[in-house]
């Protein structure tokens, strides 16, 4: 792989002993360059710079005919070097170097001035400025095309597996269009069930299926699906690598609980968890049910739900007190283990996505709605469950402090969303407009004579069938109040709450009495994500939620290479939204998967072998364990660069003592030739 | 100086025959005028209600902070500070603490007031107040029950302020005259006693 | 910074305190002392100045007076103790804005340098505000476990208030705006239940606590009966909780409460009849003083029905 010694010692003759011959070519970008700088001016600089040989600019150079000038020029002219002033290289640079390519050069030859996002856009309101800054844009561009050198692309194999970290509804449907797809898919889940918050959740707007009945059909393909290997009660603990061949160690939480394989595999025949459930009245240990939001019992051995996936019996080793009832009352199944410790375990992946899913901010923060201050005012994921058939109330909804059924429930909106304060989230949170009109409809259909109140600033009805749903719910009796709630206080007596807000639209304060009070509350990142998001080396926004590649055309991608989000973890959204992402980046994860070998770009360090004096120290320093020493011919040892770890970030090149350690394309000379260019003008 | 509340107005029904935001009523320089003032994104507002929501005057008088706030908003000058409810806010910040858009309309509201005084829209207990302080540094000065009362209690008949210091006025005059406050609130006082 | 000084306190006076409650001055000092704080007299002190009143018609006068008040603190080199929620934010407030803007420090400066020295009427052109202290209302000194705390102050305690319901006015400025105090929450905040509690009293919890009482910012002299008409609903709330007194820290709310129960029988013919006291008074009917040494007798509304249930 790293069979580099003899051509760096070739191109790096080639670059010094050809006489360079640089085309320039400036793009108009419509008006937004040219509406602002003095194109005409830039040209007449650029024949000036040494070197440059042509020089001439274009409407739209990255239209068919202005890409044929660049071939074209380069054949005419017998240039050695482009260099294209326009945009940013992450829009237009694929671009430039097929044409390049098209022209004869080595694509690498090209060299892109940003003459626009750093230019015109950032001083459009100083055209003479922004001339001259463009004319050294284009001077340094020059200095570097001038040295730039032939690069070859490395290919790299691609293991035909993925993963998928979590496994809500948005991690099921990628793990089953990856397996389907035919491809190996480890599904990590770090609760024992799949299903995630869908699965806490009654129905789904605005069809009002009952989200149980939607989702278990997914849970029992994904659990039978041959091509999944479902990783429940795991957490990734390491990753290493990158796109194509990621290296996980993934920590097998310990649950207590021997699988019927897993027993089977320790030779206890026809033994393991079958789900009898013999075990839970045993155990003596109660504790609040987070699946019910605390509003349930639950033992230390426990199902998370009643439609677990897989169903499997887990002990909460942080609770349990070891008494050994649940063992004698498993009996001959042997499937309980108390001593059981968490396990590692590695595995080989090409791609991965995240969907990491999200938690409910901490609406008791803001004080003024009385949240963990007053019974009665609980948050939307709390109603979720009190209206569910299954939840602990089997759907029957009744107030916490007293068990009756109310007959006035607000519903406060943007509960922490769309908050400037530093306390709430300055973000929509984009579901609970609509799930709050479900709850208006789910209790309308349940309690007669109840009066839904619901407090906004706007009604975001932004999907399909989505505003013909307000339409319904305001049909159905829902009273809609425009404006937020400002202060929410709990009469001691009664425990019913007193709403104090402005209703705008009759330019009125009003002080409304209710038996009830729902808290939209806003959704922020799972409590996990930004460790995780950290170990696969993946960004965050300001406020928490993981970075797309590019906002519009590359949703599902991230920064880092083979990396894809799916679902709420990249942003707040509904499950429509999420299914479709998630398929999105199931799709985009299987591509290198199929093609079986990436191209990295060619940036690596190189060893200069006559100048290294073995003494390791830039191994040490590679952030991604991309050096070794090896034994050099003839004795002593000598760098070795495995350049599909190489990310060619330079931290070797700029240490190596020896100036033994040649960047590929960021070489010395020309990021030396770039800076002289810049401060010593560019006077032929 | 401030109208009574409950006015008619006929210039209302002037603007309200103007549909396009009061285009010559309207002073966009306002809205920076009162963000200067006040040193808070006043312009910020999107009339969540939040603020009068909270507003114990609300719920007892025509008062609206919202509609301050949006008369801030579009640069309605006249209109805000000739509205006698500009003078109803206690100053009590329920609305600061509380709005999504960490905007501080109290600060808005005082904001507004500095520049009605400007233009001589102020009610005159305010300025009394002014005077009081002009004349002994103090806008609640001591009295003869009190002084006795001190006495009996072992204080000073005068507390150490500037009752008992009076040599320290003429520098809070200066203070107060380097913005000829007093100058100003003696003659809007003076024209308000003319017309009862 | 004040530990360092051994607690000793610039006390500024304000107003309403010296010049109508002087027991809230005269408890103020005295427990304070017995707590270990000092309270020394600024000399010359004005007005702070009113921040309804000011801060309404002239922001740079009120900047610059209350400025001039926080430099005679600074010349006496010591951190400021107040006892007035209205003082409290045109002191504490004044002094962090310009200690956090240049360009209001710059003008405020420019304008005291024309003032006479607090030390010496005669000289000019000492005085410049450097931001060299810090402002606290008396409250939170005893309520900070690092300079008194509850458990001091039930040491103190010397006649507890015990079988006495009590209401707690936190008043506006000394909590809010929450993002430029450092005190907590104004939702529901409970550190000065805590030290009603620690005189042995009940602290009782109402409906409104946070309301105003609707004097501030004008709106006392503005319009009265709006003002009185806030004060009003919450006296309704601290009777539905049947409370034997409210107490407050701000002798302008104290007034309102106070006087104003006479106002709203006059204009809404309603009588309530709730004793209102300083905190600094109840401290000092818990350490001990007499009502007499306390000027209880100036309040407009007795006492006497509290002060059956203690004496």
């Amino acid at each position: 792989m790293a069979d580099t010694k003899s051509k760096v010692k070739e191109t790096k003759a080639k670059v010094t002993d050809q006489k360079p011959r640089i085309g320039v070519f400036v793009c108009h970008c419509g008006t937004n360059i040219a509406g602002v700088v003095d194109v005409k001016a830039i040209i007449e600089y650029a024949k000036t710079v040494p070197n440059v040989v042509h020089a001439e600019d274009y409407q739209y150079v990255c239209s068919t005919p202005g890409q044929k000038k660049i071939t074209d020029a380069i054949k005419e002219k017998n240039l050695t070097g482009t260099v294209v002033a326009a945009c940013s290289p992450r829009l237009h640079e694929p671009t430039f170097r097929r044409a390049t390519k098209e022209g004869g050069l080595n694509p690498f030859r090209f060299e892109m001035a940003n003459i626009r996002e750093q230019g015109t856009w950032v001083h459009m309101h100083d055209p003479a400025g922004a001339t001259e800054k463009a004319k050294d844009a284009i001077r340094i561009a020059v200095a570097k095309a001038s040295l730039l050198e032939d690069l070859t692309p490395k290919s790299v194999a691609v293991e035909h597996a993925a993963m998928v970290v979590g496994a809500g509804i948005a991690g099921m449907q990628a793990a089953l269009d990856l397996a389907n797809a035919g491809i190996k898919t480890y599904l990590v889940e770090k609760l024992p069930s799949i299903g995630g918050r869908m699965s806490q959740l009654d129905k789904t707007f605005p069809t009002l299926d009952c989200s149980q009945c939607i989702l278990t059909p997914k849970m029992v393909d994904v659990g039978r699906a041959e091509n999944i290997e479902l990783l429940t009660y795991h957490e990734v603990d390491a990753v290493e690598g990158f796109i194509g061949n990621f290296d996980v160690t993934l920590r097998k939480k310990a649950n207590g609980v021997l699988s019927m394989a897993e027993a089977e595999a320790k030779g206890i025949s026809g033994g393991g968890c079958n789900g009898c459930g013999d075990c839970e009245p045993v155990c003596p240990v109660i504790k609040p049910n987070p699946f019910e939001m605390g509003m349930k019992p639950r033992k230390a051995i426990y199902i998370y739900h009643p439609q677990v996936v897989p169903l499997l019996y887990t002990i909460d080793f942080d609770s349990c007190i070891k008494c050994g009832l649940c063992v004698t009352a498993c009996g001959e199944k042997k499937a309980i283990d108390l001593e059981m410790k968490d396990e590692l375990r590695k595995v080989k992946v090409g791609t991965v996505v995240l969907a990491l899913g999200y938690d409910m901010f901490p609406v008791e923060n803001k004080r003024e709605w009385g949240y963990k201050q007053f019974d009665n005012v609980v948050n939307s994921l709390e109603l979720e469950r009190l209206i569910c058939a299954s939840g602990p109330t089997a759907g029957h909804l009744i107030r916490p402090s007293d068990g009756q059924t109310p007959k006035r429930v607000a519903f406060v909106l943007c509960a922490g969303s769309r908050d400037n304060t530093g306390i709430g989230k300055p973000y929509c949170s984009r579901f609970c407009c609509m799930y709050s009109l479900k709850h208006a409809h789910q209790i309308i259909e349940k309690i007669p004579g109840v009066i839904p109140y619901i407090f906004y600033m706007d009604i975001r009805s932004f999907g399909k069938m989505y505003e013909e749903f307000y339409y319904r719910i305001q049909d159905e009796g829902a009273k809609f109040i425009r404006g937020r709630v400002a202060n929410i206080l709990e009469d001691p007596v009664t425990k019913n709450l007193h709403v104090y807000a402005e209703d705008t639209m009759l330019n009125r304060p009003i002080d409304l009495e209710v038996d009830m009070v729902v808290l939209a509350a806003a959704v922020q990142p799972a409590a996990d994500t930004d460790r995780t998001r950290k170990l696969f080396g993946v960004s965050c926004s300001q406020d928490g939620w993981l970075l797309e590649a590019h906002p519009k055309l590359n949703p599902c991608g991230t920064t880092t290479a083979g990396v894809f989000v799916a679902g709420v973890c990249q942003g707040p959204k509904d499950i429509p939204d999420t299914v479709a992402q998630a398929e999105g980046a199931a799709s985009a994860a299987s591509i290198p998967i199929h093609i079986g070998k990436v191209e990295l770009e060619p940036y690596f360090a190189q060893c200069i072998e006559e100048k290294c004096a073995g003494c390791g120290m830039c191994v040490n320093l590679c952030p991604y364990s991309a050096l070794s020493l090896v034994d050099k011919e003839g004795g002593g040892k000598v760098m070795q660069v495995t350049e599909a770890k190489c990310k060619g970030c330079g931290t070797c090149g700029g240490f190596c003592p020896g100036g033994a350690i040649w960047m590929q394309h960021f070489a010395t000379p020309q990021v030396i030739a770039q800076i002289d260019a810049f401060l010593l003008g560019g006077a032929k | 100086m401030a109208k009574a509340k409950g006015y008619s107005d006929p210039k209302m029904e002037e603007k309200l025959k103007d549909r396009y935001y009061y285009r010559e009523y309207s002073n966009p320089d306002f809205t920076k005028k009162v963000h200067d003032l006040a040193r808070t994104v006043n312009h910020m507002c999107f009339q969540c209600g939040t603020c009068t929501g909270s507003c114990p005057s609300a719920p007892r008088s025509s008062y609206r902070i919202r509609l301050f706030m949006r008369r801030n908003v579009m640069g309605l000058e006249d209109e805000s500070l000739t509205d006698p409810d500009l003078w109803l806010c206690t100053t009590c910040y329920c609305c600061t603490d509380r709005c999504p858009r960490d905007i501080a309309p109290t600060d808005v509201i005082m904001a507004m007031r500095n520049i009605a005084y400007q233009r001589g829209i102020v009610p005159v207990n305010f300025l009394k107040t002014v005077q009081a302080i002009y004349q002994s540094g103090h806008g609640v000065p001591n009295n003869d029950v009190n002084r006795a009362v001190r006495v009996r209690l072992g204080l000073a008949k005068d507390p150490p302020t500037t009752h008992s210091y009076p040599e320290f006025l003429p520098g809070i005059r200066q203070i107060i005259d380097h913005w000829h406050v007093k100058e100003k609130a003696d003659k809007i006082v003076a024209e308000a006693e003319k017309h009862g | 910074m004040a530990e360092a000084k051994g607690h000793d306190y610039a006390l500024f006076l304000g107003c309403i305190a010296p010049n109508r409650y002087p027991g809230c001055e005269s408890a103020g000092i005295a427990c304070s002392k017995k707590l270990g704080i000092n309270l020394h007299p600024m000399k010359g002190a004005s007005c702070c100045p009113a921040p309804g009143a000011f801060g309404s018609i002239d922001l740079n006068v009120w900047y610059a007076m209350a400025a001039r008040n926080v430099v005679i603190a600074e010349k006496m080199g010591m951190d400021i103790a107040l006892e007035c929620n209205g003082c409290y934010k045109s002191i504490y407030e004044v002094n962090e804005k310009l200690k956090h803007n240049d360009d209001l420090r710059d003008m405020v400066n420019e304008v005291l340098k024309t003032v006479p020295d607090p030390t010496d009427p005669t000289k000019k052109g000492t005085m410049e505000f450097k931001g060299t202290i810090d402002v606290f209302h008396l409250i939170e000194l005893y309520s900070d476990p690092k300079i008194c705390g509850p458990d001091r102050i039930k040491e103190s305690v010397t006649r507890p208030l015990t079988g006495t319901r009590i209401g707690v006015h936190y008043g506006c400025h000394l909590i809010k705006p929450k993002k430029e105090r450092h005190l907590g929450d104004t939702e529901n905040p409970m550190w000065i239940e805590e030290l009603v509690a620690a005189l042995g009293a009940e602290p009782v919890q109402y409906r409104k606590k946070m309301q105003c009482c609707g004097a501030g910012g004008g709106v006392r002299g503005y319009d009265l009966v709006h003002a009185i008409d806030i004060t009003n609903e919450k006296l309704g709330y601290l009777h539905d909780a049947k409370v034997d007194a409210v107490t407050e820290v701000c002798p302008f709310c104290q007034l309102q409460f106070d006087r104003g129960q006479i106002e709203i029988k006059e204009k809404f013919g309603k009588m309530w009849g709730l004793p209102v006291l300083h905190f600094n008074e109840l401290l000092g009917l818990a350490q001990g003083m007499s009502p007499t040494d306390l000027a209880l007798d100036m309040h407009a509304i007795p006492v006497d029905p509290f002060l059956k249930k203690i004496l």
